[in-house]
């Protein structure tokens, strides 16, 4: 942690001056509203590649987004990333163009002016000085930490990245808010060889706010995962129950609520849970939230990516559905209550790979999305969540994806063991388990006292009954 | 642009590593989303940038990019690029003996006979539109229906320490339609994508309309559909569920880089890898393919490459690197999504080559088992394990399709499953494709219907 850098401020100033610029320009060509988000990043990132550093890679991107709208709800977008004045303004001009070639967005809407909560732990100033050897430093100790555990156990990929930089959203309506950020994170997949057995890939990650990764942990929680691959058994179809683990959790069943919760699958009735506002849609022990200011979240913010205050939102209580997540014109369609959940994230945009061409952050309109997304811990131990299971599976990891709408999961177990008798047997090969997402919500019989953070979520593991389980 | 590159390479930093590759870009894109009749979505994106990829030390590459493409600000991403290769020379173990290429100097632009800068943005809008009023006309149980359209028009400038000075000009259309039926709780969706490099000719034989007609239709269909089976089922998987069970499963084990890191084909060219009636190849030369890249961006000419030939492992897809650690010639396979991120091993236009069956000529052979179609994505691992979802089915019983099934997800170990191929079509269709292997790409897949024996996990009976 050495080597100061240039602050990004400079170039910032110029992004910012400019930007507020183009939207007093495209007012007074007769936008009704118009807003501005930028963004300034710098990431360093190291890839490992079987057991070697294999890439460094430092990039630098900055960029701002134009929403205007003309007559209330037409609405252009426009952004770039040249960062002279002149074609800042010209993408304003442009977004205006748009909107004026465009239809009506029914309910469309901007946040107006609120006092923005401060949340700590969302930057941490030792990114300043990190540099690429830092980096590659922090990789090379999971590697090693990873094969040190155990001979058999290779470092396949991963990848250590810190990224550091600037947010603003700037409207007509009075919202100009500015924030700093930092994230870390690092992910280990890896395997395990010995004579002529090849484990599946095992994976671990943590995300932080702050500079303080821990490679060694990460590393040997990889080891561990792959030494309890070894010698997997085929097993036999059967219906009974699955433990789902954080990692699993965070992945699918995630996806699924997520699915149900945004606003505007709500508003065009693609959401499961459409109308199902003071109806029980989980178990009792399963209480929903998302948290947008939890302290030092790897998805916290102070306002969120169009420039509203984030905040706490309950989702269940009881098992009943309190509310759904929105952003601005969402929460303005539906009569509910803004909950900062704008985001431009790439995620966002679903499974549509139109997000994914376009890119996220200032080159897309904002969608919906959680920040942390927290189903609050129970009560149980890892062992006894399996201990008291008679037949079933414990899953550390699927991989396939959910029917968003739906809730239709059928997943092939890429990690997970045999349980019987309340005893975690041995490691499982091929096996796929399928339901539909909403029904195992309602027959969750256990919730973990442990937790990971995940990018998007923070949740524990969950014990759910009667899932079918597909023998390889 | 190559005055800025030309400037980098020029520079005392260069000539401090064995090779810089410096490309630059300029891209401009279009999107139009329609979602229930109304445009969603309107967006012009413009972005430009430098990325510079350095050797140094025959030992390690660094790579730096930046969306500022002056002269000042491409030296400082080169000098980055320069000192990230040194600060990791020592930690490589294994020297990197790139095969000389020769220093192309080139200009190609990809055919466009209806460019879509040439179209004003009500005609562009009209695209998305049409599409939506076709899948909403195709029912009233239609509660959501969206069409996306995207124009990516790129201008890609690649100048090398080698000589290399080559500037690829592309534009490609892309047209997404996505339908949601509704009945009380039951909720199915169907989807299709357009897509090819080219202009808006895309939609001289097959209309917007038609698309999203296309599309609601079949969601509605699925509402009274039942829920498919789970178990092995013999099936014949239509090509635009090849086409992903292809680029996932047995593309990605073939692309050099997962290969190596212990992929399910092993390193075994010259074995026995699939069934004997599957030639597998990689073809960035298709000119309309959404993977057409005369060159990659190391500069290597893109050119068809055998994979598998009659069920024998001939080749995997490689950068120049992973060519000189395995002692063959680069395939053109290195390609980057944007400037700002370093190229990698990737497919381009991914395909199966017909075989002599017709479609009917396949199903009759089967006595119970599956019709597949559509995907909803997957994804797969280097032993070639996967998991992707598909849109609907029908079962196939004496020899004949019975009734409609809804989606669900197919697993299994793709080269296991390609070894149970008993018959391949006549017919191989272009499809667009996408993939997320670390970043974003667009590919083609050329892909006929297969039939084989696969797993299927499904709620129903």
């Amino acid at each position: 942690m050495k080597k100061s850098k240039p602050s990004l401020d400079e170039r910032w100033e110029s992004l910012s001056d400019a930007a507020d610029k183009a939207i007093s320009n495209v007012i007074k060509r007769g936008a009704t509203h118009a807003e501005a988000f930028l963004t300034d990043t710098q990431a360093t990132e190291v890839f490992i590649r079987n057991s070697e550093i294999f890439a460094e890679n430092v990039t630098s991107d900055a960029g701002v987004g134009f929403r205007v709208a003309v007559d209330g709800e037409k609405v252009g977008f426009a952004c770039t990333n040249l960062v002279d004045e002149k074609a800042i303004v010209e993408s304003a001009y442009r977004a205006l163009s748009i909107a004026r070639a465009s239809t009506a967005i029914p309910h469309f809407s901007l946040p107006t002016a609120s006092k923005i909560p401060k949340v700590p732990g969302l930057y941490d100033k030792r990114f300043e000085a990190i540099d690429a050897s830092d980096v590659v430093d922090v990789a090379r100790r999971a590697v090693e930490a990873a094969e040190d555990y155990d001979p058999r156990v290779i470092a396949k990929t991963g990848i250590v990245s810190y990224q550091i930089g600037k947010r603003q959203v700037i409207n007509s309506l009075g919202v100009d808010a500015e924030e700093k950020f930092t994230k870390s994170f690092i992910y280990l997949g890896g395997a395990g060889e010995d004579a002529n057995e090849v484990t599946p890939s095992c994976d671990d990650y943590e995300l932080k706010r702050s500079a303080d990764i821990n490679p060694e942990v990460v590393g040997e929680n990889v080891a561990k995962m792959v030494v309890a691959q070894f010698k997997p058994r085929k097993i036999e179809s059967f219906e009974g129950t699955a433990v789902f683990e954080p990692a699993a959790v965070a992945y699918q069943l995630f996806d699924a609520l997520v699915g149900a919760l945004r606003g505007d699958a709500v508003a065009t009735r693609r959401s499961a849970w459409a109308n199902k506002i003071g109806e029980v849609v989980v178990s009792e022990n399963l209480e929903i939230s998302d948290d947008g200011v939890l302290k030092g979240g790897f998805g916290s913010q102070c306002f969120d990516d169009e420039g509203h205050p984030s905040q706490t939102t309950e989702i269940t209580r009881k098992g009943k559905l309190l509310r759904f997540l929105h952003n601005a014109t969402s929460a303005n369609a539906l009569a509910m209550v803004n909950t900062g959940n704008a985001s431009r994230d790439v995620a966002a945009g679903g499974l549509d790979m139109t997000r994914s061409i376009i890119g996220g952050g200032y080159r897309s309109k904002p969608g919906i999305y959680p920040s942390n997304l927290t189903i609050r811990l129970g009560n149980k131990t890892q062992s006894e969540l399996t201990s008291e299971v008679e037949k079933g599976v414990l899953v550390e990891a699927m991989s396939g994806f959910v029917q968003v709408g739906s809730g239709l999961i059928s997943a092939q177990l890429s990690r997970a063991h045999l349980i019987e008798n309340g005893e975690v047997r041995h490691p499982i090969r091929g096996g796929m388990v399928s339901g539909i997402a909403f029904d195992w919500f309602m027959k969750v019989s256990g919730v973990g006292r442990e937790t990971k953070q995940s990018r998007y979520c923070i949740v524990p593991s969950l014990r759910i009954e009667g899932v079918k389980v597909l023998g390889g | 642009m190559f005055e800025v590159l030309e400037k980098c390479l020029e520079s005392k930093v260069a000539s401090l590593a064995d090779l810089v590759q410096i490309r630059g870009q300029r891209r401009f894109m279009s999107v139009c989303s329609v979602q229930n009749g109304f445009v969603e979505e309107f967006s012009n994106i413009t972005l430009s940038g430098v990325g510079v990829r350095a050797l140094v030390d025959k030992m390690s590459w660094g790579f730096s990019s930046t969306n500022t493409c002056d002269e000042t600000n491409a030296l400082k991403t080169l000098e980055t690029a320069v000192k990230l290769a040194k600060a990791s020379v020592k930690s490589k173990t294994q020297k990197i003996e790139l095969e000389p290429i020769r220093g192309v100097v080139t200009d190609i632009s990809a055919r466009v006979r209806k460019p879509p800068s040439e179209a004003s943005s009500e005609e562009i809008a009209q695209i998305p539109f049409q599409a939506y009023k076709g899948a909403k006309e195709a029912g009233p149980d239609i509660v959501n229906a969206t069409a996306s359209y995207i124009g990516i028009q790129d201008e890609k400038f690649f100048a090398s320490s080698e000589g290399a000075r080559i500037r690829q000009a592309s534009t490609r259309v892309l047209l997404m339609v996505n339908a949601v039926a509704r009945k009380t709780d039951v909720i199915c969706p169907a989807s299709e994508t357009a897509g090819h490099t080219g202009g808006l000719e895309l939609f001289d034989e097959r209309q917007p309309y038609d698309i999203g007609k296309y599309v609601g239709l079949k969601a509605i269909n699925l509402l009274s559909a039942k829920a498919p089976p789970s178990g092995k089922f013999r099936s014949v998987i239509q090509p635009n569920l090849c086409a992903t069970l292809l680029h996932e499963a047995i593309g990605h084990p073939l692309e050099a880089d997962l290969a190596m890191a212990g992929g399910g084909f092993g390193k075994q060219i010259g074995a026995l890898a699939s069934s004997k009636l599957i030639t597998i190849y990689d073809d960035g030369s298709v000119p309309s393919g959404l993977g057409y890249f005369p060159y990659d961006d190391e500069g290597v000419k893109c050119e068809r490459t055998v994979l598998i030939e009659n069920g024998v492992l001939r080749s995997f897809m490689h950068d120049r690197t992973s060519a000189a650690a395995t002692g063959v010639s680069p395939t053109g396979n290195s390609h980057a999504w944007d400037y700002s991120v370093e190229p990698l091993i990737r497919q381009t236009n991914i395909g199966i080559e017909p075989g002599d069956y017709k479609l009917e000529e396949m199903i009759e052979d089967i006595s119970e088992g599956l019709l597949i179609e559509g995907t909803f994505g997957g994804q797969a691992d280097s032993n070639a394990d996967f998991t992707f979802g598909f849109q609907s089915a029908r079962w196939i019983r004496k020899g004949e399709t019975a009734e409609l099934l809804r989606g669900a997800n197919l697993a299994g170990n793709a080269i296991q499953v390609f070894k149970t191929i008993d018959a391949v079509s006549d017919k191989a269709v272009l499809r667009p494709g996408a993939c997320g292997k670390y970043q974003f790409a667009v590919q083609g897949r050329i892909v006929p219907a297969i039939r084989c024996e696969i797993t299927v996990g499904g709620t129903g009976g």
